[in-house]
């Protein structure tokens, strides 16, 4: 169990590094989607099936295609095979800035003789996700709905043809 | 030290800081928000582990479904903001924006 | 018969999204007549409402008031409720205030889009009066992100080129701060299992923790996260932007009030939270993060050539004042926080709210294009001397008082070096607020078609607004006595 997750945790690095490397923005919206499975795949192991099923078909689905849509809308001009080209160089030294964070931190975690033990809270184990999400979290609904709202108001806002001046 | 713990921390910094990365280093304003969903996607994978080691995953999955909402609504507006500039002037590079130095 | 009346602080949440539903419902062309009536309504029994919370809560003698049962499913006892306590009342009034001041400058400015902007509006409206009520860590980033993501579609209103450059810098910055505070909250549930604030209070306060270092890591995070929302000196990049690009009425909201509620209110919580005296790190962090504000705001400030964004600078100066407040850790610091908060909402709201007049006459705000109105907008400069004095703190307006609170609270806990950088950093803002006057209202007139000061709603809410500077700072030291025999000082 603990080696497939550490297996998945590794596999998410290197899905964020190769979204930022990409030359393409499309490939670079795909590797952001591809990181989504994992954590959602991850979400799944470590037994929070709802917040996985969100991730894999919002974060994973929609997001990416709001992304891919608007990639294509904007379609690049002339210039872009070099834009595409100096982007890459600029960010070719990350790999390397990973590489040395990562060990960094294993350094420091593993010597710095932390204890990152919390405590466990057993009568929030047993609780279930539907009487946590419906009777303590009304204030973050009332949010969702509100969000929700604004974002369709973001659409009339931000697309509505005809009466631009 | 729990080597799982430890594999969650390392994993979650390093995320952080390629999204971060890559939002100091593109000026192109989608590329700026793809780097953000990274960025919320180390945040994201800090809660997951919080729910599972302290027990309480009921309350983390409301959190990260709240989150999820709430990201794909900021990834619209930025995306519909994205396109309004490029139909304004055919570009998406902020450095050429710059109408509002001063 | 108190008891019905306490159900009215379900107004905060409930008014504005009836209007909503209610301004969508018929047709367009109807729906857009009422627009402003209904905002200035919404706004008005919004600081009406607050008056009330602050009675009922002097008639209990409580120290909150939570209301949290939308839906009756069974009764939970850790939920995420709202709740009104005194700090908060101050908050919502000012809310409402700036809200009545911003549709009173729509009503002449914002003509082909005015649903847009009031459905906005309710809904930036609904996100500040959520980060005033909510009991919860992780219900304040909800929030935060709701009144977000209204001020982003706010600027962008017009979708022209400054607008959306604002909006879009707006929102990268925005999104990284909101994902520092996420981090740092997600660092305390995993060590706490919980995000309420009654129970972090409790086992911090306690000393209950077994990690330190996660909630140091936790601090800074969160720390970070709102002062790029307040728009602290290195963080600031976005704001100025934000605001010159903002249409006229939503810049009167920006730096009047929505700064203040998504980053400086939410400090001040966080304040109450980690009982800063055993962080002093953290203190002295932010006190540094102020006093960099301060001073590089103002003489930013002075050396502008556009009105607005003069102001924008202004606002972080003066932001700057009340984070330093809050750095203090004492009752006293906290007093003079809060009533710059009321003040700085007071007199930027003014001070916007003529540069809305100007643009909405003359199509610019550039100092180039400005000059000499003096003659044609007596109400303009008038209200605009007053507002300007307040922000330099000079007596007997309201402004003074709550800069004086806060040096002398500095003075108490920082030392006297601390106290007179800030209290010379007010020489630089007579300075641009002089240059102001200068360059817009006062100097040679410039050769230009007649313009009139209008009697609309922009110089009436002007002139309430300094009336209110006047009247605030004429009765302030009755408050303080008041506060005294409470006391709470």
């Amino acid at each position: 169990m603990q080696g497939i997750l550490i297996f998945l945790l590794i596999l998410l690095v290197m899905g964020s590094v190769a979204c930022v490397m990409f030359r393409s923005k499309v490939k670079a919206a795909i590797s952001l989607a591809l990181i989504s499975v994992i954590l959602s795949i991850i979400m799944f192991a470590l037994g929070q099936f709802w917040a996985a099923i969100f991730e894999l078909s919002v974060c994973a689905g929609l997001v990416t295609v709001v992304f891919v849509c608007a990639v294509s809308l904007t379609r690049p001009d002339r210039h872009n095979q070099e834009v595409e080209e100096a982007y890459h160089k600029k960010v070719s030294g990350l790999p390397v800035f990973m590489v040395i964070l990562g060990i960094g931190l294993m350094i420091i975690l593993t010597m710095g003789n932390f204890d990152f033990s919390v405590t466990v809270d057993a009568a929030a184990q047993v609780r279930t996700f539907n009487d946590v999400f419906w009777n303590t979290r009304q204030a973050d609904i009332i949010g969702q709905i509100i969000i929700i709202l604004a974002g369709a108001f973001a659409v009339v806002i931000l697309f509505k043809e005809g009466d631009k001046a | 030290m729990n080597s799982l713990t430890t594999a969650f921390f390392i994993a979650a910094a390093m995320i952080l800081f390629a999204g971060c990365y890559m939002l100091v280093r593109s000026h192109n304003m989608i590329r700026l928000v793809i780097a953000v969903e990274v960025v919320m996607k180390a945040v994201t994978l800090v809660l997951v582990f919080a729910g599972y080691s302290n027990g309480n995953t009921a309350l983390s999955q409301s959190f990260i479904i709240t989150i999820i909402v709430a990201e794909v609504v900021v990834a619209v507006v930025a995306t519909g903001i994205a396109i309004a500039v490029y139909r304004n002037n055919g570009d998406l590079d902020l450095r050429k924006l710059n109408k509002l130095n001063g | 018969m108190s008891a019905s009346l306490a159900t009215l602080v379900y107004a905060f949440i409930g008014l504005p999204l009836i209007a909503i539903v209610l301004l969508n419902l018929p047709n367009r062309k109807f729906a857009e007549k009422l627009c402003i009536g209904t905002g200035l309504f919404v706004c008005i029994v919004q600081m009406a409402t607050a008056v009330i919370a602050v009675l009922l809560l002097i008639e209990f003698n409580k120290a909150s008031m939570s209301f949290s049962q939308f839906w009756d499913m069974h009764v939970a006892d850790d939920a995420a409720y709202f709740s009104v306590d005194f700090l908060s009342a101050v908050c919502l009034f000012c809310i409402g205030m700036v809200g009545a001041v911003s549709f009173a400058a729509a009503g002449s400015t914002v003509r082909d889009k005015i649903l847009n902007y009031t459905n906005m509006m309710m809904v930036l409206l609904l996100g500040m009066n959520g980060i005033a009520l909510v009991t919860d860590l992780f219900s304040v980033y909800v929030f935060l992100e709701i009144s977000g993501i209204a001020s982003f579609l706010l600027i962008a209103l017009y979708r022209d080129p400054v607008g959306l450059e604002g909006a879009f810098k707006y929102l990268v910055m925005s999104a990284i701060a909101s994902a520092f505070i996420l981090l740092g909250s997600g660092l305390l549930f995993l060590e706490f299992g919980s995000l309420r604030f009654v129970v972090l209070e409790e086992m911090l306060q306690a000393g209950v923790y077994n990690n330190p270092p996660l909630v140091w890591l936790a601090l800074f995070f969160l720390v970070a996260g709102f002062a790029i929302k307040s728009g602290n000196m290195p963080f600031h990049g976005w704001l100025p932007d934000a605001q010159t690009g903002a249409p006229s009425p939503v810049s009167i909201m920006l730096s009047g009030i929505v700064e203040q509620m998504s980053g400086t209110y939410a400090t001040m919580r966080l304040i109450d939270i980690f009982l800063l005296n055993k962080f002093t790190v953290v203190n002295i962090g932010m006190m540094l993060l102020a006093l960099l504000s301060i001073v590089l705001g103002a003489i930013a400030a002075v050396g502008q050539t556009d009105f607005k964004r003069t102001l924008a600078y202004s606002s972080i100066s003066q932001i700057g004042y009340i984070v330093l407040g809050i750095s203090c850790g004492t009752v006293l610091g906290y007093v003079g926080a809060v009533l710059h908060f009321f003040n700085h909402s007071t007199f930027k709201s003014t001070l916007f709210a003529n540069a809305a007049a100007v643009k909405n006459q003359l199509h610019s705000t550039h100092y180039d294009d400005l000059g000499g109105l003096q003659k044609q907008m007596p109400i303009a400069a008038a209200t605009s001397v007053i507002a300007g004095l307040s922000t330099a703190g000079l007596p007997p307006f309201a402004g003074f008082w709550s800069k004086l609170l806060i040096i002398i609270a500095v003075w108490q806990t920082q030392g006297a070096f601390v106290a007179s950088v800030a209290l010379l950093a007010s020489i630089f803002t007579l300075a641009y607020f002089l240059r102001i006057q200068h360059k817009v209202f006062f100097g040679p007139e410039k050769q230009r078609p007649a313009v009139k000061e209008p009697k609309d709603g922009i110089a009436i809410a002007s002139i309430a607004l300094s009336v209110v500077t006047i009247g605030f700072g004429i009765l302030f030291p009755v408050l303080l006595l008041a506060l005294q025999t409470q006391g709470v000082l």
